[in-house]
């Protein structure tokens, strides 16, 4: 039985490919390829939950994949980290899938349909197989597939700016691409590996000969895999990219997406180079300066932007620059509240973009102004708009909230108490930006005349994944101390 | 210097990814910047071979049944290599299509005067 | 440039290159080659069928729809034989993949379907890649029709 449940992680991403990539050019009905990929999200989601119950009481494992045994073989090393990412990423594509079947083609040509469901399997077989892999080739390739399937989910939506914004992401993911290949090359000729267990004893041994090589290569893995996901000053392609997709595909990107690339840094950083080279070099000041300006400038920039989906946008960059930051402290709880806010976030911002993505939708306004007034129109959505964004604010009991308090914790640990500040003016410059939006959505007067309650609203059934979404990122918030001591049990075995 | 000289191989491949580096990154033709991101590839390329290559051995291939005794280069660089070029052809043709649909949408590919253009 | 010294020539060199890029995908086991290299070759005679021939003779020779649905096809065996062999391998059978004997056209074992399949997938891709460049679109409608 165990042995079976091991092959789980290989097996949805196997099932992700051949039946939801490859098999579904092959159907004509488009009824049968919306109940087929629903299937085989739901069937993925209930493996990635399988496997994180067997994580959770047996300990993590390792997979080999293919005929040789692991400084040869590919190895999958599956631990409460990488299990509980996966399940939030399935679990978030599922839903978001469950939304676009009513919504998606209002947005784009029906002839594009089934186009977006293939790179969507696509796209969340290479997202787990980044999350999972432990050889670092591997992730690369998968980095790649990720990146041109996340072009594609720009471009099912056939309009000038959707061109625009996918050429300027792939221009810049290539760069990052690029580095990342050149600091693997450098990483190969150090250590002659590619699986990371072996790359760190290799490593290790050469630390104190090989300096400058190391730091080099661990400098271009930071600047590439940042580009990837937006870290704050290579950030400019998303904005573009996640205002002008279509609103499931705007949920995916900015909730997997660039999530993907953070995984797989932190794994490089705790797994092939280890945490006293790393914490011997300056890499981890640069992410505290990078995720801190980010945190602040992403939440400046939101507050000028006057299109919805845009503001949602920017305040995408400021979120990730918690999780650099927490990554940046350096110590076991700013890392575990970096995985934690991942899942926060991605939950949050999903639920928020789909339902940004209803109000475009039944409204056919795209301007922040345009809004006002809309809570008497389409209660329900704005409901679930106000709670996921005042998580981002940092309400109590809220995940927001306890990522930020535990940041804040973590940033007392760790002696640099000035981090407070950034915290603090990055939940205020939140708060600033959010609030105008739900009380002028309440309460705005001036466009309130002629309004009728519940014209617009979607039909209950059609929101029914969203407000699933946002119950478990209620869940989250609760059982905030069980989720974050399991992840901490999972990096002290990294 | 001399073991610059003596490492010219890996010392062009890193020339070479400085070069398509300041293209992708500097120059405003999305032609010219996608020919700048096949360089860097290549130059990635070159160098992991350089790195496998060892000097007076050959190609891991069997020849007549008998293992040659001198010893081979190693393979896999070279196995990785055909991966990263598949890899960059399949971006190197989704860029190109996008450049061409991205013309036939602006009537330019220049990328600030693209930028430029603010349609709402 | 269409004339008919290039038609004659390409009606000739046509079948050589595809037979040099069949040798190369099913000899791909052992010897140089295999399916990445072999498709390429395949792929560049069928692109170069379309740049002599013009777009609507090979439209109808090569249709579109049947073209996807070879690829996909294959793409699903080569996942479902490739991925059984995984499964297979966890269980602890099929433990190794056997080794290819020098000269010898059947052996290394399942390599050889593999490298089938990957040599179709690799040879329409390319032709797709072409067909994108020349139209902007792989779904395109003839300016006549």
């Amino acid at each position: 039985m165990s042995q079976l449940i091991q092959l789980f992680p290989l097996l949805s991403i196997l099932i992700l490919l051949i039946f939801g990539a490859f098999l579904t050019p092959l159907l004509k009905r488009k009824k049968i390829i919306l109940k087929l990929h629903i299937a085989i999200n739901s069937l993925v989601t209930a493996l990635s939950f399988i496997t994180l119950f067997y994580v959770a009481k047996f300990g993590p494992f390792v997979f080999q994949i293919g005929h040789y045994p692991a400084p040869f073989g590919i190895v999958f090393k599956i631990g409460p980290i990488e299990s509980s990412i996966g399940l939030m990423f399935s679990f978030v594509m599922t839903m978001v899938m469950w939304y676009s079947i009513f919504s998606l083609e209002k947005e784009i040509k029906e002839k594009r349909v089934s186009f977006f469901y293939i790179l969507n399997s696509l796209l969340l077989a290479s997202l787990l197989g980044i999350v999972y892999t432990s050889d670092i080739f591997n992730g690369y390739v998968f980095l790649e597939v990720s990146t041109l399937a996340a072009c594609g989910i720009i471009i099912v939506k056939d309009k000038k700016e959707n061109i625009k914004a996918a050429i300027k992401y792939l221009l810049l993911s290539s760069l990052g691409s690029g580095l990342v290949l050149m600091g693997i090359a450098f990483i190969y000729s150090i250590s002659g590996h590619l699986n990371m267990t072996y790359i760190h004893g290799e490593i290790i041994a050469a630390a104190s000969d090989k300096t400058n090589l190391l730091l080099i290569s661990l400098i271009l893995f930071t600047i590439g895999l940042g580009i990837k996901s937006a870290m704050f000053p290579m950030h400019v392609w998303l904005p573009d990219a996640h205002t002008n997709a279509p609103s499931p595909s705007s949920a995916i990107l900015s909730s997997l997406v660039i999530k993907a690339p953070v995984v797989f840094l932190i794994k490089i950083y705790y797994l092939v180079y280890g945490i006293e080279f790393i914490s011997n070099s300056n890499v981890f000041e640069l992410l505290l300066i990078f995720g801190g300006f980010g945190m602040i400038m992403g939440s400046l920039f939101a507050r000028r932007q006057k299109i919805l989906k845009r503001l949602i946008a920017y305040s995408s960059v400021a979120q990730m620059g918690y999780i650099f930051l927490g990554i940046g402290l350096g110590n076991e709880l700013g890392l575990t509240i970096a995985i934690y806010h991942m899942i926060a976030h991605g939950l949050t911002k999903s639920s928020l973009f789909l339902s940004a993505g209803s109000f475009i939708e039944q409204t056919g306004f795209k301007n922040i102004e345009d809004f006002k007034g809309i809570g008497k129109e389409m209660p329900v959505t704005l409901g679930i708009f106000t709670l996921s964004a005042l998580s981002l604010i940092g309400i109590p009991v809220l995940p927001g909230f306890i990522s930020k308090w535990n940041l804040a914790l973590a940033s007392i640990e760790s002696g640099k108490i000035y981090l407070l500040a950034i915290i603090l003016i990055s939940s205020l410059l939140n708060a600033v930006y959010y609030f105008p939006i739900i009380i002028n959505g309440y309460f705005g007067e001036d466009n309130l005349d002629g309004k009728v309650f519940r014209s617009k609203s979607k039909p209950i059934k059609e929101l029914i994944p969203v407000i699933i979404l946002s119950l478990v990122m209620v869940a989250v918030g609760f059982l905030s101390g069980s989720v974050i001591n399991f992840i901490k049990s999972g990096i002290s075995i990294m | 210097m001399n073991m610059l000289a003596n490492n010219y191989l890996e010392v062009g491949a890193i020339i070479l990814f400085g070069i398509g580096f300041m293209i992708l990154l500097l120059h405003n033709n999305l032609i010219k910047k996608i020919i700048g991101m096949n360089i860097m590839d290549t130059s990635v390329f070159l160098l992991f071979i350089t790195i496998g290559y060892i000097k007076g051995k050959e190609a891991p291939i069997i020849v007549g049944g008998k293992l040659n005794t001198i010893g081979y280069v190693n393979p896999i660089p070279a196995g990785l290599m055909l991966t990263g070029i598949v890899v960059a052809v399949s971006v190197t043709g989704f860029m190109l299509a996008l450049t061409i649909k991205l013309y036939e949408k602006y009537g330019t590919i220049e990328l600030d005067e693209i930028l430029k253009m603010r349609s709402e | 440039m269409k004339t008919k010294i290039i038609e004659n020539i390409v009606k000739i060199l046509i079948p050589l290159i595809q037979v040099f890029g069949i040798y190369v995908i099913l000899f791909g086991h052992i010897s140089p080659g295999g399916g990445f290299a072999g498709g390429s070759i395949l792929g560049s005679s069928i692109i170069l069928f379309r740049f002599v021939y013009g777009s609507e003779h090979t439209d109808k020779k090569y249709p579109y729809k049947y073209l996807m649905r070879t690829v996909s096809i294959a793409l699903i065996m080569y996942g479902s034989l490739k991925g059984m062999l995984f499964i297979l391998d966890h269980f602890g059978i099929d433990k190794i993949i056997p080794v290819g004997v020098p000269n010898t056209f059947l052996s290394g074992g399942s390599i050889i379907p593999l490298n089938i399949m990957i040599g179709l997938v690799v040879t329409i891709t390319f032709y797709f890649i072409a067909i994108l460049f020349e139209e902007g679109e792989l779904e395109y409608e003839h300016a006549s029709e």
